[in-house]
């Protein structure tokens, strides 16, 4: 046995107790509910137990979370889940980006919104406490089976993150491991760079929080129609999926935000498995909490109602199976590996098939007893809204879920090559029909309405909304039908909304929530529109050298070759690349961006720097540069650079000199001026240049001319001596060019001279994209205003009960 | 009829049409010889670069065009061509996935996917890394 220096082994070994007991207790929490329900409401003793088991369960589980953080913040690198997500000069506030970064630390993310959310419900929830913490404290079992790391019968239970480094599988047989000092030479191997964001610090804490908050409406649901309630438990499930909206898509709109800021994808959405499946559950959400809504005071829809909630959690799991598998494999970047995919199959298979019992099992009468919704109601309307969110979360889910599929069926289809043309060729109409349906569903009423004064209350919004269209169309010029017509509805939705919290409600904030958050929603899509559906690539090609692809139509013009010093035009703009910084382990890009002034000449508008992020371990990682106007935004990221020869000596060498035959008068280019031979040198000093007094020697005057207009010149001298020739250089530092007189041609009388470049002179351009997107200021006030509508609509409702 | 059997119809109408368009949409995983069968479909092609051919790219004639040689999972080889900056790190992938059609004499890729190893565990176990770049 060796004796390994400097682990701290006790800390993991608390950490290995802690998530057993957690386990053990949240099992316990499971039964003992089940209990309380079972037999009559209010049994005493099962209800004690049921408690102080769950209370076990969420200190011992906030152990386990905490003895992790406490190794990743002390750089405990004996343990294979610190090594692989840290390093000990990552600064501090990414510490958050580690401990989720991996497969355990995001279920304890998970997990640990579930106990904060189950700790508020155990006392708020009073009658539904057995049914609703059931489901809780089985949830948590199912998590925490996640994290045990035990192998029963050789069968792998759960990944535990307190694995140590050198016993973890992939290292067995390595030096270090019978190396008993190995601590003092091993570092971790670091945070994947696109996570190094102060977004990715937030956005999947947002975004786990809203997937937990599911949990909630999905609990009440089971509850329910366990007991009967058929009705009565929509009161307080409300104000918690109306939450968990505003979280959930604020969470989701986050990670959009890093997208655009940190990804050089060139937009906040991409149709990414990833941020599809938790869109999914969001779109479902809402469509729930609609129907829920229209199903409080009389039963319409109700079996819709119960199916909508159930589902959104269910698609959580589905999710969380879908990334965490592995079977996204070559499709996203954001797959673990697997091991866990059996075990998440059982947890979803099994929620699934209690849904359906419980669903079928009691609902199947609502289903029969439908009753028909008047056409002019405003339950009506909003039916057919959540009926389109739902058909729209129906064709994100199956386009998402290909490689499912192919495992299912043993087919070889590969998702779609256009993902984004793809999905926008079936969401752009259905999000047509949404916010239509958001714009005049305000001002329709239950069960009946009157058709003459709809029309007139909606026809402001209408009109105006028609005439914004025209604007924006004269300001973009945008020609797609859906776009334009989603353009309208959106606008429309917002002004209608807007329309009835000012006339209707008179502006009093206190009622106004769902108004408001209908209006957020409504520029969220406007935003989407606006920016993304008219996203302009600035930097075209222009140069004339694009030869080999004049018979391909959709050559790709959207890259643009930068040297060093360069001002090249992309409308409206004039972009000059002055200069590369190296700053720690990233490479700065200094783009100038222009515009020409009224007297014709080049004024500096504002620079942007995107970046390189070296990282040896995992790729280098290209980072955009953004500046923010109030209409309109410029997004600029490097596409190539070479980043090879980037130390100081390799760059200052000179390369292999070109010969070049001149006449006096020519001129010729180099890559950062422009060359011109003015006229020969004969006075030339033979002394100081250690000739000889039979030497004949012959100077040529060149001038180096810079873009920027400064002039350098230089003397290169042709030397005759006997019957040798030879040339004395002459350089110019600051341009890094060296000049060489070879000799001249007899007959053509042509000078030949040596020009020679610097290695730094041709390696130092970068490929840049440009990208203007017009407005997308609107879909980030959006977000804000329909995140702050609901959660005033969650407080009103609550201030009501 | 009654609206909930119109509005039932429509609903499954539609779902069939997205189901429909997924198939269609999606495109195919196959080997260079299938795609040169069909020279106007796009396929999806998984191979590996050819690190001792040539991998040209010569930004200041045109930045936008990229090509190298691969060889697919059945070992046939072909020149590809990709309309679009040349990714970062290229030299370093150990699986290249493309997107494209196959013109005469070259693959014509719209987007490639590589996977390069991490320098962990020294490249013993082959933890791969995702790039992608898109064309147009």
């Amino acid at each position: 046995m060796t004796e390994y220096i400097g682990e701290n082994l006790i800390a993991g070994q608390i950490g290995e107790l802690l998530i057993i007991i957690s386990f053990v207790s949240a099992l316990i929490a499971t039964y003992s509910n089940w209990k309380i329900s079972d037999v009559s409401i209010g049994d005493a003793s099962w209800k004690r137990m049921a408690r102080s088991s769950f209370r076990i369960h969420s200190i011992s589980f906030l152990g386990f979370v905490a003895i992790l953080f406490y190794l990743i913040y002390t750089h405990a690198f004996e343990y294979y889940y610190v090594w692989r997500h840290s390093s000990s000069d990552l600064p501090m506030r990414y510490i958050l980006s580690c401990f989720w970064e991996g497969q355990e630390g995001s279920t304890m993310l998970w997990a640990f919104w579930n106990v904060f959310l189950a700790n508020i419900l155990i006392f708020t929830t009073k009658k539904w406490e057995g049914g609703v913490l059931l489901v809780f404290a089985s949830v948590q079992t199912f998590l925490m089976a996640m994290l045990l790391g035990i192998f029963p019968f050789d069968l792998q239970v759960g990944s535990n993150p307190f694995v140590l480094l050198r016993e973890h599988p992939d290292m067995l047989g390595l030096p270090f491991v019978s190396n008993p000092e190995y601590l003092k030479f091993v570092e971790g191997n670091g945070l994947n760079p696109l996570l190094q964001n102060y977004w990715m610090t937030i956005h999947p804490p947002t975004v786990f929080f809203g997937f937990s908050t599911t949990l909630i409406p999905f609990a009440y649901a089971i509850t329910a129609l366990w007991k009967r309630e058929y009705q009565a438990w929509i009161k307080p499930a409300l104000p918690w999926t109306y939450f968990g909206i505003a979280i959930l898509g604020l969470g989701i709109l986050m990670g959009g935000a890093w997208a655009y800021e940190a990804l050089s994808f060139g937009g906040f959405w991409a149709w990414d498995p990833v941020e599809n499946s938790s869109l999914v559950p969001w779109l479902v959400l809402v469509a729930a909490g609609h129907l829920m809504l229209i199903n409080r005071k009389k039963m319409r829809s109700m079996f819709s109602a119960f199916a909508l909630t159930l589902f959104s959690f269910l698609l959580v799991v589905y999710s969380t199976y879908l990334t965490k598998s592995g079977i996204l494999g070559e499709t996203s970047v954001h797959s673990f590996a697997d091991g866990l995919s059996g075990q998440l199959i059982i947890f979803l298979l099994f929620y699934l098939f209690i849904a359906l019992l419980a669903l079928f099992s009691r609902g199947w009468k609502f289903l029969r007893k439908t009753e028909e919704d008047a056409f002019w109601s405003r339950e009506f309307w909003i039916f057919l809204g959540a009926l389109v969110l739902v058909i729209s979360a129906f064709q994100i889910t199956l386009s998402s879920s290909i490689p499912v599929i192919n495992n299912l069926f043993g087919t070889s289809l590969a998702p779609p090559a256009e993902p984004i043309e793809h999905y926008n060729s079936w969401q752009l109409p259905l999000a047509v029909l949404v916010t239509f349906f958001v714009g005049i569903s305000q001002f329709l009423k239950y069960k009946k309405t009157e058709v003459k004064p709809f029309f007139k209350q909606i026809s402001p919004a209408l009109i105006i909304a028609l005439l914004g269209t025209i604007g924006f169309e004269y300001l973009l010029q945008i020609d797609a039908f859906f776009i334009n017509l989603l353009l309208f509805t959106s606008l429309f939705a917002a002004l209608a909304n807007a329309d009835y919290f000012v006339r209707i409600l008179k502006g009093k904030i206190k009622r106004g929530g769902s108004a408001l958050a209908h209006v957020g929603f409504a520029l969220v899509i406007l935003g989407s529109v606006l920016s993304a559906g008219n996203k302009k690539i600035i930097s075209k090609n222009r140069s004339a050298v694009n030869l080999k692809f004049e018979n391909n139509e959709n050559a790709n013009q959207e890259n643009v070759m930068l040297l060093k010093g360069d001002t090249v035009l992309m409308e409206p703009f004039y972009v000059t690349y002055q200069n590369r910084r190296v700053e720690d382990k990233y490479i700065y890009y200094d783009m100038d961006y222009l515009k020409v002034n009224t007297e014709g000449k080049y004024e500096k508008q504002f620079s942007l720097a995107p970046f390189i992020q070296l990282n040896e371990q995992m790729g280098n990682v290209p980072e955009p540069s953004t500046e923010h106007f109030w209409n309109e935004d410029i997004f600029t990221h490097i596409t190539y650079a070479d980043i090879e020869n980037l130390d100081s000596t390799a760059l200052d060498k000179y390369r292999e000199a070109d010969t070049v035959k001149m006449q006096v008068g020519d001129s010729l280019y180099t890559s950062n001026a422009i060359l011109q031979l003015i006229d020969f040198e004969r006075s030339i000093n033979m002394d100081s240049l250690g000739l000889l007094e039979d030497d004949i020697a012959l100077g040529l005057n060149i001038r180096a001319s810079t873009m920027e207009g400064e002039s350098f010149n230089a003397t290169p001298i042709m030397v005759i001596r006997g019957n040798q020739i030879f040339s004395i250089d002459d350089e110019i530092d600051v341009l890094g060019i060296r000049f060489g007189f070879g000799g001249v041609d007899p007959e053509t009388e042509k000078l030949s001279v040596l020009i020679a470049e610097k290695n730094r002179n041709s390696s130092d351009f970068v490929i840049m994209q440009a990208i203007v997107f017009p407005y997308i200021n609107v879909l980030w006030i959006g977000c804000i205003v329909m995140v702050l509508g609901s959660l005033i609509a969650v407080r009103n409702r609550l201030s009501k009960s | 009829m009654k609206k909930t059997h119109i509005i039932a119809i429509i609903v499954i109408a539609v779902a069939i049409g997205a189901i429909i368009s997924t198939i269609s949409d999606a495109a195919t995983y196959a080997d260079f010889s299938t795609a040169e069968q069909f020279p106007n479909k796009e396929f999806q092609v998984v191979g590996q670069l050819n690190k001792d051919k040539a991998i040209d790219y010569a930004p200041e004639v045109n930045a936008n065009e990229f090509s190298f040689f691969m060889l697919d999972n059945n070992g046939v080889e072909h020149k590809v061509v990709f309309e679009g900056a040349k990714p970062q790190d290229f030299e370093r992938s150990e699986q290249v996935v493309i997107t494209g059609v196959m013109a005469e004499d070259h693959f014509r890729a719209k987007k490639i996917l590589m996977k390069c190893p991490s320098k962990y565990n020294d490249g013993k176990a082959e933890e791969l890394i995702e790039i992608t770049a898109e064309s147009a």
